[in-house]
């Protein structure tokens, strides 16, 4: 019998077979959401999607880092280094995009690893504005050494990345290779929340104090939680430059960090399935919007509000409690 | 020109500055004494203030000091609005409460940008020309504006120490539950306290309107000083704001006459993260945490 994350959904007393066929019935309604731009098969349509996943897989590895009660205010810087790092290794070495896509992981992670060593002993409010700090410091880095970054200019004409000697670089292979990744980063996400070290994450968001009290590494977790959400937001990094095929310092400056952070809170911060809907949600805003930028910022800013106030649990949780009521109907006939 | 002289216009420059992060950090600070909550909207209330400027100026001629005025009563309302309407549900929620400052900066900014456009307007004081203090040189309108901080700071430090009220406030920065129990009425303090840190955000904004170009996108740059000066002098804390802001104002002019503006701007990143890591009470603060 095992407990899940989710813990809106009275699992408990059901077996693993039914935990797992509820976690697939879910999944269907995002399943046929994923399909529709195959069917549409318009390029505007495979844009959004490819976005959309990408964002996705971006705000669940913010997600492991709030996990431990912590917000990173430079996600976005962390993307950043990612995908100068990929772009560097693919453009300048002429190493493959795979080989790129582990370099990007691997340089975010090890300073992520670094940083988070030297500032997780911050609480609260000092850690956000350290982050904050060092997310500007990053940006400051990447503007101020042009000969390897390419300065304000930043580095147009990315290659599209390349899979098993196969150029992604129509539409729908683009998308269905970030569905791809999407889904590995849903099965890690669902993995890694279940696990013992999942446990250990939500024991210290919920009381640090008894956490630690109860034999807990504490800050050992949150560099770890701290390290794998920022690797993999360097290889989000890496993904984005090779499907915009540009990238700048500003690209990855502080206001695409908030928006990460705001699709978490839309979406809903406690569950697998918030970012994805945080990001399916929020994404699509500024392509609906386009001519109107001051109108989606005003309207992520309302909707932001909202969300804080009357739904903690964000759209995650509206759908766990809806979930839950489908589920609960079912049962009295 | 000898080097000395160089150095000595550096750090007159430096303090004029920093005389200008005064104003804009000291509400950070108050608003988050009070509140516990970083106001990430501060930088948008200071724009705010440089807007109402613009308007009241360019368009109504109002008089640019009475113009103040109708900035400071704007931004206590709005302020007032923003604690009740939103903040209020956070009492006791730092980090959501913080993430709906987030969404509250955005509203204002983008509304900014919706009502005035993206260019750069420009708000006239009336004030110009070249002052003369012995060997160095201070632009008129900068002096213009040290003289409007400073008088703005001295009416809000005398309100702070000798009326009832600021003492209330004070009372509930350095101890909320106590203060409370002692029968300061809270409900009341944190409005006030929140707004007159956008006050003192806006009139920042106001001053500074005939000196730099006012646009909606103005507020990031501010709120980053004042996150500088906050952390360097201690979250709450108005005395370390107050030698910090001056301490920058001169690390930064100093650094960017003598190497360059990128690398001034790096030091100060640098600087905050290895502040927070070795005090994180600030300079003056106590460490709390």
């Amino acid at each position: 019998m095992r407990m899940s994350a989710e813990e809106a959904i009275p699992v408990a007393a059901a077996g693993e077979g039914q935990v797992w066929r509820g976690r697939l019935l879910k999944a269907l309604p995002l399943a046929g959401i994923a399909v529709v731009p195959f069917i549409a098969g318009k390029t505007f349509w495979y844009h959004i999607a490819i976005l959309v996943a990408l964002n996705a897989i971006f705000v669940a590895s913010l997600g492991i880092i709030n996990r431990v009660g912590q917000l990173s205010m430079c996600h976005g810087a962390f993307a950043g280094v990612g995908a100068y790092a990929a772009v560097l290794v693919v453009m300048r070495a002429g190493l493959p995009f795979l080989v790129g896509l582990a370099a990007a992981t691997v340089a975010s992670g090890v300073l992520a690893l670094v940083l988070g060593l030297l500032i997780l002993r911050l609480k609260g409010v000092y850690f956000v504005l350290v982050t904050f700090a060092f997310g500007e410091l990053v940006r400051l880095i990447l503007l101020d050494f042009p000969s390897i970054t390419g300065g304000a200019n930043g580095i147009a004409g990315v290659p599209p990345p390349t899979f098993l000697g196969l150029a992604l670089a129509s539409h729908p292979s683009m998308y269905l290779f970030t569905l791809v990744v999407l889904a590995l980063m849903m099965a890690f996400n669902s993995a890694l929340m279940a696990s013992p070290i999942g446990r250990a994450f939500d024991s210290i968001a919920e009381n640090m104090a008894l956490a630690q009290g109860s034999g807990i590494a504490t800050r050992r977790y949150q560099v770890l939680a701290f390290t794998i959400g920022s690797a993999v937001a360097g290889c989000t990094g890496a993904l984005l430059a090779s499907y915009v095929g540009y990238i700048s310092p500003e690209t990855f400056a502080f206001s695409l960090s908030l928006d990460i952070i705001i699709m978490l809170v839309v979406g809903g911060r406690s569950s697998v399935i918030g970012p994805v809907l945080g990001a399916l949600f929020l994404t699509p805003l500024p392509e609906l919007l386009r001519g109107a930028v001051a109108l989606q910022h005003i309207l992520y800013g309302v909707a932001l509000i909202l969300v804080l106030r009357f739904l903690p649990h964000g759209l995650g949780g509206l759908a766990d409690r809806v979930w839950k009521q489908l589920a609960g109907a079912e049962g009295r006939e | 020109m000898s080097i000395s002289w160089l150095v000595a216009q550096a750090i007159v420059n430096g303090l004029v500055i920093g005389m200008l992060y005064l104003l804009m950090s000291i509400g950070f600070t108050l608003a988050f004494g009070v509140m516990r909550i970083v106001n990430f909207a501060h930088g948008q209330f200071y724009m705010a203030g440089a807007m109402v400027m613009y308007v009241c100026v360019a368009h109504l001629n109002i008089p640019f000091t009475a113009a103040i005025a109708v900035a400071a009563v704007a931004a206590l309302v709005l302020g007032a609005v923003v604690e009740r309407g939103v903040l209020h549900s956070f009492r006791g929620d730092d980090l959501n409460g913080m993430i709906a400052t987030i969404g509250v900066g955005m509203i204002i900014e983008d509304g900014a940008l919706w009502a005035f456009g993206p260019n750069p307007l420009s708000v006239d004081s009336g004030v110009s020309g070249i002052l003369r203090a012995g060997p160095f040189f201070v632009p008129a309108a900068r002096v213009f504006a040290i003289g409007l901080s400073a008088t703005v700071l001295v009416v809000f430090l005398w309100f702070m120490q000798t009326t009832r009220t600021g003492r209330a406030i004070r009372a509930v920065v350095q101890d909320s539950e106590m203060a409370k129990a002692c029968g300061i009425r809270a409900q009341f303090i944190y409005p006030l306290g929140f707004a007159l840190g956008v006050v003192l955000a806006a009139i920042a904004g106001a001053t500074m309107s005939p000196l730099f170009s006012v646009s909606p996108f103005m507020g990031g740059t501010a709120l980053l000083k004042a996150f500088i000066v906050v952390i360097l002098g201690g979250l709450g804390s108005i005395a370390g704001a107050a030698l910090a802001s001056l301490l920058l104002g001169v690390v930064e002019s100093v650094t960017s006459t003598f190497v360059s503006a990128s690398l001034a701007d790096m030091l100060q990143f640098a600087l905050v993260i290895v502040i927070m890591l070795v005090r994180p009470g600030g300079l003056l603060g106590k460490a709390d945490e």
